[in-house]
């Protein structure tokens, strides 16, 4: 991530803004400390003991995504690209919540895995498990890295502290919580930092809408921009196949196949960074209610972040065009013009939450990866609880530390948005094409799932170098991650199903819930009062939320 | 919590006494109060801003009170976490079924692989 010379973006924080930033991280830390003496096992620290209510894992679910990366990368890329955003959450997010509430929340829930790579594990077997581990291992402590560093630069650029310092101080200060508390305070501090970052993001959206004459000023004033085509105030116009001149560059197909279904369906469904928020449910309803629950917030959230990414087009349009801003300072620089001292604060607050929020969901998913999954099944099995209790804390340290190594990594590239999607076409597209496929499909071998899931990360990787070597293979780095994607699933589909035409399948006997059709999972066992309430039923709220992804495009066609 | 409670695997039972302590500690604790609560502090502090100073308040939105307007919403928003949190308390039953399950699963050595 690039941002301008520091000063361009520099707030005038008062007093009173300070005190609103200490206060709040006072608070976080009363959480982490209130947490901490509800964790008494394991099970508490890495998923909260399984006890969390559906609004509160539905919350975290949505925010543990809203990091530094989403926050500015998405104001980014509205102020770039315009309302062609908003395909990366009603296409991209909600669809994909909804699938996971409805569809595979059952699997895993009821196979009571602890995380992601021990479905795979159950489903598989080893050698896929091991795979699956390491890579979720590597790319998480690389990918927390990579959001310290953000957070370093807008503090930076914002505050004027220095970089280091900015990293040292935000990691410490995450490695404090999380050691403490546990998965309960990262998830207690998501839902805070929800709130926070909304009551910091509406009154910045308000007064940029005020400033540039309302909705219909703003239309104007776009088009009135240099550089600014009628395009970016639609979603899909332009995007006809062989037809192609929307701002990503990619057809309707491409969107929907390769962003819409692989893309995210494969990091909302399998990145364990998110379903860990799910796994911590009470129980089997909560945990289908949380990724459904969190859709409706999530199709909110680009009025106050995409919203203001167009009105810095609008406004600033010019200082983006001659260099002097790039398109990530779009928020900071709203926030620089347009709030005072006191909403300034809050807003403030809610950024620096939002950063440390993505970097304490990375960690707690890390930790519990590397604990239950390398150390205890690999390394060092059979240990008491509190062994392993105390492992989570260290590996917690270690893998913070190892992150702030990431971070001054990740400052020695340029554009590190890119990378982040990169990653994900490498390792969540095809993780998710072998766990459907494994779903559907019980003849499906565990060396299917193996070779399948290794097929599917060298595809993405192969197109992605092609890439490099020649630019014009694709309209927009953001159009190389969907074809990218799309070729990892075909990767993942074919490969598993020559594997398994020749290799042995698992008995049936042990795919019994792993399985679409194999045994029958109990959805409703361990019901408790209050989830038989019409509102809570997992499909009317899926099929509002995706009613609701219908009509918010209408008014931007 | 429930410190003392007998270690037999499978059935462990909660004094009413101990119920009732656990039901308080976990709805004073209650997330809902928190958010309230800072939301609250915000709320007050950003509204005294917009009173203070009401010419700094307008100069760079364009003659909008978004101090005035930002800090009312938060002290309205403070009330309704509250109002939640009253009216839909965290059931009784939910608290000491999620405690005992807990003692359950300690007792019988959570934290190995199946």
């Amino acid at each position: 991530m690039t941002l301008a010379d520091a000063s361009s973006i520099r707030l005038s924080l008062t007093w009173v803004d300070y005190l609103l930033l200490i206060i709040y991280f006072a608070t976080v830390l009363g959480i982490g400390i209130m947490a901490k003496r509800r964790v008494k096992t394991s099970m508490d620290f890495f998923l909260s003991g399984r006890s969390m209510p559906a609004w509160i894992t539905g919350l975290a679910f949505v925010s543990a995504n809203l990091g530094a990366t989403e926050i500015l990368g998405m104001a980014a890329n509205g102020a770039q690209i315009g309302m062609s955003t908003l395909h990366y959450y009603i296409v991209g997010a909600v669809p994909a919540m909804v699938f996971l509430g409805l569809v595979m929340m059952p699997f895993y829930y009821g196979s009571k895995v602890r995380s992601v790579p021990q479905f795979m594990l159950k489903r598989f077997g080893k050698p896929a498990h091991v795979v699956n581990s390491i890579a979720f291992a590597v790319s998480n402590v690389l990918i927390a890295g990579i959001n310290l560093y953000a957070m370093s630069i807008v503090i930076e650029a914002m505050l004027g502290w220095p970089e280091w310092i900015a990293i040292i101080v935000s990691a410490g200060f995450v490695l404090l919580y999380i050691t403490i508390g546990g998965l309960s305070s990262a998830i207690y501090n998501e839902v805070m930092q929800f709130f926070v970052i909304v009551a910091g993001l509406v009154p910045l959206t308000v007064v940029g809408l005020h400033r540039v004459g309302g909705w219909g000023g703003l239309k104007e004033a776009l088009l009135n921009t240099e550089g600014v085509s009628r395009l970016q105030l639609s979603t899909w116009q332009g995007t006809g196949i062989g037809d192609v001149t929307n701002p990503i560059g990619a057809n309707w197909l491409a969107i929907v196949l390769g962003l819409g279904f692989v893309l995210s369906f494969g990091y909302w469904t399998t990145n364990f960074t998110e379903v860990q928020r799910a796994f911590s449910a009470k129980n089997m309803s909560a945990a289908r209610r949380t990724p459904l629950i969190g859709a409706f917030p999530k199709l909110f959230i680009p009025f106050i972040v995409v919203v203001p990414g167009l009105i810095a087009a609008a406004t600033v349009g010019n200082q983006f065009a001659d260099g002097t801003l790039t398109y990530n300072d779009a928020i900071p620089k709203l926030i620089q013009m347009y709030l005072p001292s006191g909403v300034l604060g809050v807003a403030v607050t809610g950024l620096m939450a939002s950063f440390m929020a993505g970097m304490a969901a990375n960690v707690s998913s890390f930790n519990t990866v590397f604990t239950y999954d390398i150390w205890q099944e690999y390394i060092k099995p059979n240990m008491p609880d509190a062994h392993y209790l105390r492992t989570g804390r260290w590996v917690t340290a270690i893998g913070v530390v190892v992150g702030i190594g990431a971070a001054f990594l990740a400052s020695q590239f340029g554009n590190i948005m890119t990378y982040m999607q990169t990653l994900f076409s490498f390792f969540n597209a095809p993780l998710f094409g072998v766990f459907i496929l494994g779903l559907l499909w019980k003849r499906m071998t565990p060396a299917a799932g193996l070779w399948g899931y290794i097929a599917g990360i060298i595809a993405p990787t192969v197109v992605w170098i092609a890439y490099l070597r020649d630019e014009s293979l694709f309209g927009s780095a953001t159009a190389e991650t969907m074809y990218g994607a799309i070729y990892s699933f075909l990767a993942v589909m074919v490969v598993s199903v020559a594997v398994t035409l020749f290799t042995k399948p698992k008995p049936l006997a042990e795919l019994k819930g792993l399985v679409y059709g194999v045994g029958t999972i109990d959805v409703k066992g361990d019901v408790v009062a209050g989830d038989a309430a019409w509102y809570r039923s997992p499909a009317l709220l899926g099929t509002v939320a995706l009613a609701l992804c219908v009509v918010l495009y209408l008014p931007f066609l | 919590m429930s410190e003392n409670s007998p270690e037999t695997p499978g059935r462990i039972s909660l004094s009413q006494e101990q119920k009732d302590e656990l039901v308080r500690h976990t709805r004073r604790t209650d997330l809902r109060r928190i958010i309230g609560g800072l939301f609250l502090v915000y709320g007050v502090v950003v509204t005294l801003m917009g009173v203070l100073d009401p010419a700094a308040d307008t100069a760079p939105t364009g003659g909008i009170h978004i101090n005035l307007w930002a800090g009312a919403s938060m002290i309205v928003a403070a009330g309704l976490f509250f109002l939640w949190d009253r009216l839909a308390p965290v059931p009784a039953e939910d608290i000491v079924a999620s405690a005992e399950a807990e003692e359950i699963k300690k007792a019988e050595g959570e934290g190995k692989l199946d």
